[in-house]
């Protein structure tokens, strides 16, 4: 019975709570639902695909800096502009997943051509005067309009995240019961098996390349909107890459809440971490590092699949 | 432009032969545990901290240092591989590789945490000192690391060839099965292999520490660049690693000389992209299942 | 100044912090009485990066912070203010930007009259929102980028030169002194580190190229991360310069040094651009030999007044070690704030805000005539010193009427 109050209250919390929270608190949610929400973009292709990309940044930055650019040059609203700047995402990840697909890269070396994609995206960024170089974009922010995607407060923001966080949650979910999902579980066990079976390993993967790259080209837009301001290292970045995948995996790659969950407990960890060891910059990556290895060493599947086990232990073996 | 072009060439050959060094260490470990060590590169950084802070409180010359950073490094290597890497040896491929992410972070922020972010130099008497052949410029710390990272890279390869124990490493890197099956302690032929790799690393980064300076991060540079080598010359293939090493250096002061702005990057991430998809076994390599 | 961005990730409070702020909020509410009453301390926020990358400057600013404050206190406070004293209280980054924008909330929610910081030109963007949004002065310290105060902010003042005032004036001050000293520069090369802080640099020193009358003949945008710039260097001595320009951070402004040297790169000087390294004692220290006759075009305190050499010393004696740039701020920043304080005779952020605005400071430390700002709260007259290494020491060779000592050009180790 609390099993299933939980889920609900937290739910209800999450919608009716922040109007009452002070600023920096907010902030923190704010930041707590737009990384569970990179995870989950993450989550698609690396967890549900098992294709473990390292440059996911990317297609952020690619967003970022496509929604920025048409709004600052031709005045394109942003909630436009973002889908444009997912197109182009991915379109780019179709390529580069095309590409190494296609060459059969599998496992490590896919991730290091993806970290390799995203480094030469951020070296073109920072030499290309044209999109503002290292000087990055500035987006004007003069108060509300909601048309544009600026608020004057944070509230709204906080409420766009939550969308954008359980819409991710909704479409992994959507996903990994279709057939699209059943074929990337498939190819994710034994991809040679797969495709004896008639799957058709490349469009399925890439299949997945795209939805992963244009959600997350949106939280790139996102960023853009509620920081007013994006350049090359911030948006094309490792911090952006691996602060995605980090909550997905510690909260469960290829699974629907996994990554929301991971960032709700790592961001805490931080900030304990932060707190106790007070002014000792570097202590809270310190420990990212050592819940990385331990959760990969004792929870493999990652806090979800230790909660799921723990619930059926019979026979509950993934 | 003659000389524009063999300044290039010779620079890059210098820092070439430290990248191969580095990425020798990468390469060993790839070839027997089958993981690409994301942690590389902070050895790298806790190496010359340790030659760094045995300069700076003993005296010892960093060249020096090398006897005692290799051991300690090879023990800390060994170590790392015994705790975080070898409980989860059956784990998923890319859960190792997050392993050794996860090491990275560590061992970088906790370096943040101990010695700060500023700037650390060691300044020898030799520092300075450099000389021109035909205008074009050696710089001699420079010329010694290059030196020293070749030299111990080829005695690592004939380590390798002749002892027990580079054999059964080889063994080991080329066919696991057989390896097992003639009784290959398997377990400690990998913690070895880590260590060695780990060694290889710190003592490249004493190599470096009389030109460059140390710092946290320090160990970024070399990383990505050891993993472009190491696919450069092919997993595992440790003279492979060399050759890439220079290849890539060549690759990276070309660029700088000839391509305007910092584009040097791009023709290094190119080659590397390039050599991933048509060659993923690398220019040296032999094709072997991945 | 840097943008160098660790792994981020988010700035999350835990419930001491959470709770710690809802009181303090409370408390602000339920008593405006209180506060109104006896202002026997006006509280100051500091928001700098003083652990992270960037630690060992912030605390160098972080000094000058501090000696301000203590003579201000020790003087009898703000005197308009029945001599309330300032209380300095902490704000750190960590150089990172969700942190600037958390630690400046934090602060404002303790009733900071103003805010000072934060560094980063990167934090700044962030942060200016944060203050601009609680209407509360925001007094830049070593924030360089040029559109940082784009926007019609009102609350947020920049007291140092910005890039475009470092880099035209340091070359023009370049030029005019080899002007007077029979060797005209007309061709100039820069080398920057690639981020925002070198990109703004370089894109200065170019567009002023056909005004400034000299030849932009070599730009060259480094990775700040790199081991070797023997190619880049190369690449600036084929297309034989009269000088170089260097913007860049401690390391690789250090090896470009170096190998400049060895390669005998053919110029008349070497110049640091607001450089992290050239006009720094430690570094200076350090390497006596390399950094001989470097020059710098950097903030800097005015070695004729005074005052200025007091402090100097004052500093010396406290700190034990040599007054840098930042140190130069941070106590300026400081006195600029409370003129503003004296003159407001309030703690009230809107009240401070205008006395800021109409600040017109005569008695300073800085090489420059008196501190006011403009409309957009830049510092109309902020002009950057031009310093040169002599006998272990930066000593200002520029502008002419604050010369310290007679700059030595050409400098005959770059002539090669």
């Amino acid at each position: 019975m609390a099993a299933r109050l939980a889920p609900l209250l937290a739910a209800a919390a999450l919608v009716a709570l922040p109007p009452l929270l002070p600023k920096y608190a907010l902030e923190v949610l704010i930041s707590i639902l737009f990384f569970g929400y990179l995870g989950a973009c993450w989550n698609i292709l690396g967890g549900y695909g098992g294709q473990f990309s390292f440059g996911h940044a990317a297609f952020f930055g690619l967003g970022a800096y496509t929604s920025t650019l048409l709004f600052l040059h031709w005045g394109v609203s942003p909630w436009i502009g973002m889908l444009a700047g997912g197109l182009l995402a991915a379109g780019f990840g179709l390529f580069a997943g095309y590409l190494s697909f296609r060459y059969g890269l599998r496992g490590p070396y896919f991730s290091l051509v993806t970290l390799a994609f995203a480094e030469m995206l951020r070296v073109v960024a920072v030499n290309w005067k044209a999109v503002g170089s290292s000087l990055g974009l500035v987006v004007p922010n003069r108060g509300s309009a909601p048309a544009l995607f600026l608020f004057a407060e944070k509230l709204p923001y906080y409420y766009v995240i939550l969308t954008m966080a359980v819409g991710a949650l909704v479409i992994t979910r959507a996903m990994e019961r279709s057939r699209m999902g059943y074929a990337l579980a498939a190819i994710r066990e034994n991809e040679d098996a797969a495709e004896a079976a008639g799957v058709d390993a490349l469009s399925t993967k890439l299949s997945a390349m795209a939805l992963s790259s244009f959600l997350t080209a949106l939280g790139g837009t996102f960023y853009a909107q509620y920081f007013s301001y994006i350049d090359p290292s911030l948006t094309f970045g490792p911090a952006i890459s691996i602060g995605g995948l980090l909550p997905a995996i510690v909260g469960g790659a290829g699974t629907v809440t996994g990554p929301l969950l991971g960032s709700f407990v790592l961001t805490p960890i931080s900030e304990l971490t932060r707190a106790a060891l007070r002014g000792r910059a570097g202590a809270d990556i310190m420990l990212y590092g050592l819940v990385l290895i331990l959760v990969i060493s004792f929870l493999p599947n990652g806090l979800v699949g230790w909660i799921r086990a723990r619930r059926a232990p019979a026979g509950g073996r993934r | 432009m003659t000389w524009l072009f063999l300044q290039a060439v010779v620079s890059g050959l210098l820092l070439g032969g430290v990248y191969g060094l580095v990425a020798s260490g990468l390469s060993l470990i790839f070839g027997v545990l089958r993981i690409i060590n994301f942690a590389h590169g902070a050895v790298m950084m806790l190496g010359m901290y340790a030659s760094y802070w045995l300069f700076v409180l003993l005296g010892v010359d960093p060249y020096l240092s090398i006897l005692v950073t290799g051991p300690l490094f090879f023990g800390i290597g060994v170590l790392i591989q015994r705790i975080v890497i070898e409980p989860n040896r059956d784990a998923a491929e890319h859960n190792q590789l997050l392993l050794t992410l996860g090491v990275a972070l560590f061992f970088e922020n906790l370096a943040l945490v101990l010695w700060q972010g500023d700037f650390r130099t060691v300044r020898v008497w030799y520092s300075g000192a450099s000389f021109l052949v035909a205008d074009v410029l050696v710089e001699v710390p420079r010329l010694v690391a290059a030196g020293g990272a070749v030299l111990i890279a080829l005695g690592l390869w004939g380590f390798l060839r002749t002892t027990d124990v580079g054999k059964a490493i080889r063994a080991l890197s080329e066919e696991p099965e057989g390896a097992r099956l003639v009784g290959v302690n398997v377990a400690r032929i990998r913690g070895v292999a880590f260590g060695i790799g780990s060694a290889c690393v710190a003592v490249a980064g004493a190599l470096v520490t009389p030109f460059f300076y140390v710092a946290p991060d320090v160990g970024e540079s070399f990383n990505i660049m050891a993993f472009v080598v190491v696919v450069l010359g092919g997993m595992g293939n440790f003279l492979g690693a060399l050759m890439g090493g220079f290849i890539v250096g060549l690759a990276e002061s070309l660029g700088a000389a000839f391509l305007p702005g910092s584009l040097k990057q791009l023709v290094v991430f190119g080659l590397f992209v390039v050599v991933l998809l048509l060659r993923p076994e690398g220019l040296f390599g032999t094709r072997r299942g991945r | 100044m840097s943008n160098d961005q660790r792994i981020s990730l988010t700035a999350p409070i835990g419930r001491r912090r959470f709770l710690t702020a809802v009181g303090a909020v409370s408390a602000a509410l339920a008593a405006p009485a209180l506060v109104r009453a006896q202002a026997r301390e006006v509280k100051v926020g500091y928001i700098l990066p003083v652990t992270g990358p960037l630690a060992f400057e912030a605390q160098l600013a972080l000094n000058g912070l501090q000696l301000a404050v203590d003579e201000i206190n020790g003087a009898g406070g703000i005197k308009s203010l029945g001599g309330a004293k300032i209380t300095l209280l902490p704000g750190d980054t960590q150089n990172k930007v969700e942190l600037g924008n958390s630690e400046a909330a934090r602060l404002i929610d303790q009733n900071v009259t103003a805010l000072i910081g934060p560094f980063s030109s990167l934090v700044a963007f962030s942060v200016r929102q944060v203050t601009e949004k609680n209407k509360t002065p925001f007094l830049l310290l070593a924030t360089v980028a040029d559109n940082v105060l784009e926007g019609g902010l009102r609350y947020c003042f920049r007291m140092q030169p910005n890039a475009r005032a470092m880099a035209t004036l340091t070359v023009g001050n370049m030029i005019e002194m080899a002007k007077n000293a029979g060797t005209p520069i007309k061709r100039v090369a820069i080398m920057h580190e690639d981020g925002n802080f070198g990109t703004t640099m370089g894109n200065h020193v170019e567009a002023f190229a056909g005004k400034m009358g000299y030849e932009l003949v070599q730009r060259v945008p480094y990775n700040l991360r790199s081991p070797d710039f023997t190619p880049e260097l190369s690449k600036v001595k084929a297309s034989r310069p009269d000088l170089l320009v260097i913007s860049g951070y401690y390391g690789d402004s250090k090896i470009i040094a170096e190998t400049a040297a060895k390669l005998r790169i053919g110029v008349n000087a070497l110049v640091g651009l607001a450089n992290a390294a050239y006009s720094n004692p430690k570094f200076i220290t350090e390497n006596r030999e390399l950094t001989d006759q470097l020059f710098d075009g950097n903030y800097w305190h005015n070695p004729q007044s005074a005052r200025a050499r007091a402090v100097f010393e004052a500093y010396q004696k406290r700190f034990n070690s040599t007054m840098s740039n930042h140190g130069v701020q941070g106590y300026q920043v400081m006195f600029v704030l409370k003129d503003a304080l004296e003159r407001a005779a309030s703690t009230d952020r809107e009240k401070v805000r205008d006395a800021i605005a109409k600040t017109n400071l005569t008695d300073h430390i800085l090489t420059q005539d008196a501190i006011h700002f403009d409309e957009a709260g830049e510092s109309v007259n902020a002009t950057p010193a031009l310093l040169q290494v002599q006998g272990g020491k930066p000593v200002v060779v520029g502008p002419a009427r604050f010369l310290e000592a007679k700059p030595v050009f050409p400098v005959a180790k770059w002539k090669g």
